[in-house]
């Protein structure tokens, strides 16, 4: 019996931009993001309300995964960040803030959305010419002859995690060794093309963060009864590995729907018990000396092995599957069938290892270009942050190996953009206004809210009430204590700028950010003595950042053009 | 479970409020001296008696946000390290207190963060002056004095806190005035305890006067011969001593006094001096581990006739058997595994005495169903039953049949499982003479296995003439006597093999409802041992390191006052920030209220071990002494003084007839340190959060912790944020 139901009208609202509720959500949401921003942000506690576990972060991939969001406008601009989030790992928060920053200053100046649209995109031209430019003002090439440059840029992005609760000695410990890290990931002779290896975090949790180590090679977690039965490893050259992918626990694996019906007297469990001892045999006669298995190994089976001197290895787990197989060269053996002698594989050497409570499997391969990164933090939710800092970091120094830049982080890249826009546009507005047919007035409103919205995400790294200066000859970032006026005057109170290139000692003038100035053509091209004598830069990674920002500008573009949204309320 | 809340000040941080008002339920447990509290669930008429913070967390309703993180913090500390988690609590509270007061003062948050943090870090490398290394401690191990032969003099001759006082303290305070005359403290069991700490208060009960000690106490007080204590100082550029009297490292690495008569080094090399340090006051317990290690160290020495390798305690290889509803007196430890079996087992245990038995070992159950973990059974399996044969046996049965058969073949009289045994087998095993216990503990397997050459396997199946171990015995143990552990109804039997590396500890206890707490406190002094021989080093305890912290942030809060130095710019990760020129102005403002942290923590110390009658009185005598200590221009020789004082027992005899030993109190130095960071980091952590989201849909119940404030228009974003931290211009009120 079927019952019909009449189908509801679609739900159709025009204008849903102008909505008061769509604006107060946008806000909410804007609030949330900014607040988190930078490494004095605050910190969100997410968790479910049922007991779940707390998250406390305040990573954008953390808080975009965890927020669910309805109304369309929302999902839209949540799905195009955690897109660019999953593809560059970093500058997610800027990515949004700027974002929502544009659609607020946009509405409020009221230009046809065709205009602004139009215009906005010839300013993002604009900045992605000029980044990418040789006379850029705000990018630094990498000089890999030396790691200080790499070591500023992960120290970057380890110090913007507040949530990772690191001191400064921990965060230059961890640092190096996130670094390490990846250059064991390099391999050490490449033909053609660079194939970058992996870097696998093994979790210690509760042991100190100093305790946190990086080793080559891959390490396999094995319980204390586990390492009693390993024999003491015998001295070779080198160790025969077979890597299973397919169960060995004996089990009849996926009967089918139906049932099976078998005679009495026929044990199914002994028949495949009988198969798996078949294929140790093999194993025994290909003198294979160590078995690890995905999944579980049958008791018995682990006992005919070590019986014969095999290491048998069970529930690796799917994540490892892959480097296991790069290490060992071996072909992760999917049947219990016979296997072919080209699937092993084999491993320089072989110890037990014991860091804090967990004793260790350690794989040490003919050429490595895994590492297992041990990493230690007192309290799980702090330990989940930092794990997440280091996968994003790890990422971010290999995007800067194919694209060998750095853009100065700290706000200083955002301020002097927007001050390069503002002279740009006043002293030649010709080429734009041909193209696009809009007033001057309307260019120069445009170029306002566009310019203000990068200067806000640089003043969003302010929680604590100070004020934010620009100078006028760098354009870059300054902070200052909060009421003071005469900091303007007063360079003694302004020590270093936000990226830490420029000290206050030269001959500077500032103004408020959030004033009007004049525009002032900021000064570019990077010298680089500058650039080889300041250590502790602040430093951004320039892939992410710029495709952050093009994401934000067309997401923004997206979001301002929408005249309608349909439901289907089905 | 009902749990106590204070009212929760609405226009401050409500998560550090929580923090602070968890906190408040553990204070008691804070000290040597621990009274116990009961938990009693009203809904179900049940009541527990606990003494020790993570039963008390267990027992709490912790599903808020911050509780849950509370939860976590305190439980990662005991996982790692079975101690420190009284002081993890305390401190959590004392330092959210610290928190919200520089917020109140308008410290910014970045500022609390990084000075907090970094005042920490500065403390923790000052402590370091107050490590004692131990060194060798089994080389020259007196197998004649053991500890219940210093704890008997130890507790009988002085029964009584009082100490008398020393000169850096004014005598301002005398007991007379206050309402509680006496001062001995009673545990539960009746006992008294003392416990040795560095601040005291000047009594001058009468009744004391009388304790007049005998000269063979006063030899056994100098062992301050063979009590040398070497300090490391680690010069800190924190802190920049410019007075005269101050310690330096010499080159050979000794610490010592300039201007003092002699130059003295200390180190820790007596073994029952560590464990006395270390009871702080428990000395039921540590008499125990003592025993327990002396037993470990001896069948070490006899395994390897000349020890090569150091002698290290494997905490791993004790094991406790509790007997509740025995007398607290018989509590003992025996090498090899005592275990309780049922009362039926009498007659097989007689026949299986005197004579070694063969041993296999079972990971799993010992059932027919079960199955090694990750193993699927297919449910849609049918056996075809071909002939019209009638079962006999049901597959339960034939199975217990094939176990038998095997043990039997293997002539196998004891197996020991880990997990559950079918009630089947046993019986029939016991018919055949045959004992299985289950339920043993995996180190106990791990130890059978190692001593008597069996292989522990998961399924009966596996076993072959390799897995079969030899040589073990099964005897009575009787060390209790037939009257009173008849009257519980249990049987208790030793099994042991030679040279097996397992010690059992047997703790009793008259009333059940003690026994839990009794084995808590056995393993803290076991771990707190365990982790000093481990470290190889401990420190000074009864207060000193926190008086130092203390201290030390004092100094440090009033050089940034007169100095505004800028060398702590460096205190701040984001040195670009008008935060990190502005530090100096804040700086001393968060050091201090870091500071009272710590004088909230002795406070409670002295006045749960009852040294001082009111929490007040307690912190007048901390002032007092952190004068002196300031004045005396190095804290920690201050404090290494005061310790001469106390432990040579030679300037007590000028001042009064009052003479007693007075042991060292140790305490252990990673678990210490790594609880105070670890309640840095969740204040911090809270600190820093500015709103709670929660996620999801569907559910309707919202935390009770939210203010008017925080009705906003966030449901059509499906979510609900809270802000924890009110500050009047957040974007959300």
């Amino acid at each position: 019996m079927s019952r019909l139901e009449a189908k509801k009208p679609s739900f159709c609202k025009s204008e849903p931009l102008t909505s008061e509720r769509v604006r107060a959500t946008l806000c909410v949401l804007k609030g949330i993001l900014t607040s988190s921003y930078g490494p004095s942000g605050r910190l969100k506690q997410l968790h479910n309300g049922l007991g779940g576990c707390v998250c406390t972060t305040s990573q954008s991939s953390a808080l975009l995964a965890n927020l669910s969001v309805t109304h369309p406008i929302l999902k839209i601009l949540t799905t195009s960040m955690q897109n660019h989030v999953s593809c560059f790992s970093d500058c997610g928060l800027f990515t949004a803030i700027l974002c929502c920053n544009l659609i607020e200053n946009v509405q409020r100046i009221g230009l046809m959305p065709t205009t602004v649209i139009k215009l906005n995109k010839h300013l993002l031209s604009i900045c992605t010419s000029y980044l990418q430019s040789e006379f850029c003002g705000c990018r630094i090439l990498v000089d890999f002859s030396s790691t200080q440059t790499l070591l500023c840029l992960v120290r970057s992005i380890v110090t913007s995690k507040p949530a990772c609760m690191l001191t400064r000695q921990e965060i230059d410990h961890i640092s190096a060794l996130i670094l390490r890290a990846f250059l064991l990931t390099i391999p050490e002779n490449t033909k053609d093309c660079l194939i970058l290896g992996k870097s696998i975090i093994v979790p210690l949790k509760g042991q100190r963060v100093t305790d946190s180590t990086v080793l080559p090679g891959i390490l396999l977690e094995i319980s204390e009864v586990q390492l009693m039965k390993i024999l003491p490893i015998k001295k070779s050259d080198t160790f025969k590995v077979a890597l299973f992918c397919a169960s060995l626990s004996g089990d009849l694996s996926d009967t089918g729907e139906g049932t099976v019906v078998v005679s009495s007297g026929v044990s199914l469990e002994n028949a495949v018990l009988d198969q798996l001892l078949n294929l140790g045999r093999q194993l025994v006669s290909d003198h294979i000396d160590l078995v690890i298995c995905q999944k579980v190994v049958h008791p018995s089976l682990k006992q005919f092995l070590s019986m014969h001197r095999m290491i048998a290895i069970d529930r690796v787990g799917a994540a490892l599957m892959e480097p296991l197989s790069k290490v060992t060269g071996t072909q992760p053996i999917g049947s219990l069938g016979s296997i072919s002698p080209s699937s092993y594989g084999s491993v320089k050497d072989l110890c037990t290892e014991k860091f804090g409570f967990k004793h260790f499997l350690h794989l040490i391969p003919n050429e490595a270009t895994i590492c297992s990164l041990l990493l230690c933090n007192r309290n799980d939710t702090a330990w989940d942050e930092l794990k997440l800092t280091c996968q994003t970091a790890l990422h971010v120094l290999q995007l800067t190996i194919k694209e060998p830049s750095v853009l100065l982080g700290g706000g200083c890249t955002e301020t002097h953009l927007a001050a390069y826009i503002r002279h740009k546009i006043c002293n030649e507005p010709e080429s734009i206004l041909q193209d696009d047919g809009c007033t001057q007035t309307e260019l120069q409103l445009l170029t306002e809210a566009f310019c203000s919205a990068l200067e806000s995400v640089a003043g969003s790294l302010e929680h604590d009430g100070g004020e934010i200066l620009t100078d006028m000859k760098y354009g870059h970032f300054w902070s200052a204590q909060p009421e003071s006026p005469s900091a303007v005057d007063c360079p003694d109170l302004l020590s270093r700028c936000g990226c830490g290139l420029y000290t206050s000692q030269e001959e500077l003038r500032w103004s408020f950010l959030k004033s009007t100035r004049h525009p002032f053509a900021p000064q570019t091209c990077l010298p680089h003595e500058a650039v080889g004598s300041a250590n502790n830069l602040t430093l951004d990674c320039f892939t992410a950042k710029l495709s952050g920002l093009q994401v934000a500008v067309e997401t923004a573009n997206l979001i301002l053009d929408l005249s309608y949204i349909i439901e289907d309320k089905n | 479970m009902v749990m106590a809340c204070r009212v929760i000040n609405k226009r401050r941080h409500v998560g550090l409020q929580q923090l602070s008002s968890f906190s408040g339920t553990g204070r008691t447990f804070l000290g040597p001296v621990k009274s116990s509290k009961f938990i009693v669930d009203e809904e179900h008429h049940e009541s527990i008696l606990i003494s020790s913070v993570v039963r008390l967390l267990e027992s709490l309703d912790l599903t808020s946000a911050v509780g849950q993180l509370l939860n976590e913090a305190v439980q990662t500390q005991n996982n790692t390290y079975k101690t420190g988690t009284s002081t993890l609590l305390f401190l959590v509270g004392a330092w959210s207190s610290a928190a919200e007061e520089c917020l109140h003062l308008g410290v910014p948050i970045s500022l609390i963060v990084s000075v907090m943090s970094e005042g920490l870090n500065s403390c923790i490398e000052e402590v370091v002056s107050l490590q004692v290394p131990i060194h060798n401690i089994f080389d020259h191990i007196d197998s004649t004095k053991t500890f219940s032969g210093l704890e008997t003099c130890g507790v009988s001759l002085c029964p009584f806190l009082q100490i008398p006082s020393d000169t850096g303290l004014q005598k301002v305070h005398d007991l007379k005035d206050v309402a509680s005359p006496s001062l001995t403290v009673y545990n539960l069991s009746g006992i008294p305890v003392r416990s040795p700490k560095l601040f005291r208060l000047q009594a001058e009960d009468e009744a004391n006067k009388n304790t007049l000690q005998n000269p063979q106490t006063l030899k056994k007080s100098l062992l301050a011969d063979s009590r040398c204590r070497k300090s490391i100082l680690i010069h800190s550029r924190h802190f920049n001593r410019t007075d005269s009297n101050r310690w330096i490292n010499k080159p050979e690495g000794f610490l010592e006094q300039h201007g003092a008569a002699t130059p003295r080094t200390y180190r820790c090399n007596d073994l029952v001096e560590l464990e006395m340090g270390l009871s702080h006051g428990d000395h039921n317990s540590m008499k125990l581990v003592d025993a327990a290690v002396r037993l470990q160290f001896q069948n070490a020495s006899t395994q390897q006739g000349n020890c090569t390798i150091p002698f290290m305690f494997d905490i791993s290889r004790i094991f406790t058997c509790c007997l509740p509803g025995v007398p607290e007196t018989f509590s003992c430890v025996c090498p090899g595994y005592i275990t309780v079996v049922s009362i039926s087992n009498t007659t097989l245990i007689k026949e299986l005495q005197n004579q070694p038995v063969q041993i296999i070992l079972i990971e799993g159950d010992l059932t027919e169903n079960y199955r090694h973990l990750g193993f699927n059974k297919a449910a849609n399996i049918n056996t075809l039953l071909e002939s019209m044969k009638v079962q006999q046996d049901s597959s339960e049965e034939q199975w217990t049949d094939y176990v038998l058969q095997v043990l039997i073949k293997f002539n196998v009289t004891l197996v020991l499982v880990q997990g559950n045994v079918s009630e089947d087998l046993i019986e029939k095993c016991m018919h055949s003479k045959r004992l299985v216990i289950g339920s043993v503990n995996s180190s106990v397997m791990q130890a059978f296995a190692e001593a008597s050459g069996a292989v522990q396997v998961a399924y009966i199946t596996q076993v072959n003439e390799n897995c079969v171990g030899s040589g073990v015995c099964v005897t009575f143990w009787r060390s209790i006597p037939s009257d009173v552990i008849d009257r519980i109804n249990i049987l208790t039997i030793m099994i042991k093999t030679e040279g097996i590396n397992l010690v059992t500890v047997v703790l009793t206890s008259p009333l059940p409802a003690q026994m839990q707490a009794r084995e808590d406190r056995f393993w803290t002094c076991a771990y707190r041992l365990y982790y000093a021989l481990r470290e190889q080093k401990v420190f000074l305890g009864g207060g000193a390191v926190e008086f130092l912290c203390l201290s030390h942030l004092q100094i440090l809060a009033e050089q940034s006052l007169s100095k505004r130095n800028h060398v702590c710019s460096g205190w701040l990760h984001n040195t670009s920030s008008w935060l990190a020129s502005s530090l100096a102005l804040y700086r001393s403002t968060v050091l201090k209220c870091l500071a009272n942290g710590w004088h909230k923590y002795l406070s409670a110390l002295m006045y749960n071990t009852a040294n001082c009658s009111s929490e007040l009185g307690a912190s007048t005598v901390i002032q007092q002494h952190l004068q002196s200590a300031t004045d005396s221009g190095s804290p920690s020789s201050y404090i290494l003084n005061e310790y001469n004082k106390l432990n040579s027992g030679i300037f007590n005899s000028g001042i009064s007839n009052k003479l007693e030993q007075i042991p060292s109190v140790y305490d252990i130095v990673a678990p210490k340190t790594e609880a105070w960071r670890r309640a840095l980091d969740l204040v911090l952590l809270v600190l820093q959060t500015d709103s709670e989201i929660i996620t999801g849909l569907g559910h309707t119940q919202i935390n009770s912790q939210e203010t008017e404030a925080a009705k906003m228009d966030v449901f059509s974003l499906c979510l609900h944020v809270f802000p924890l931290y009110l500050c009047p211009n957040f974007l959300f009120l």
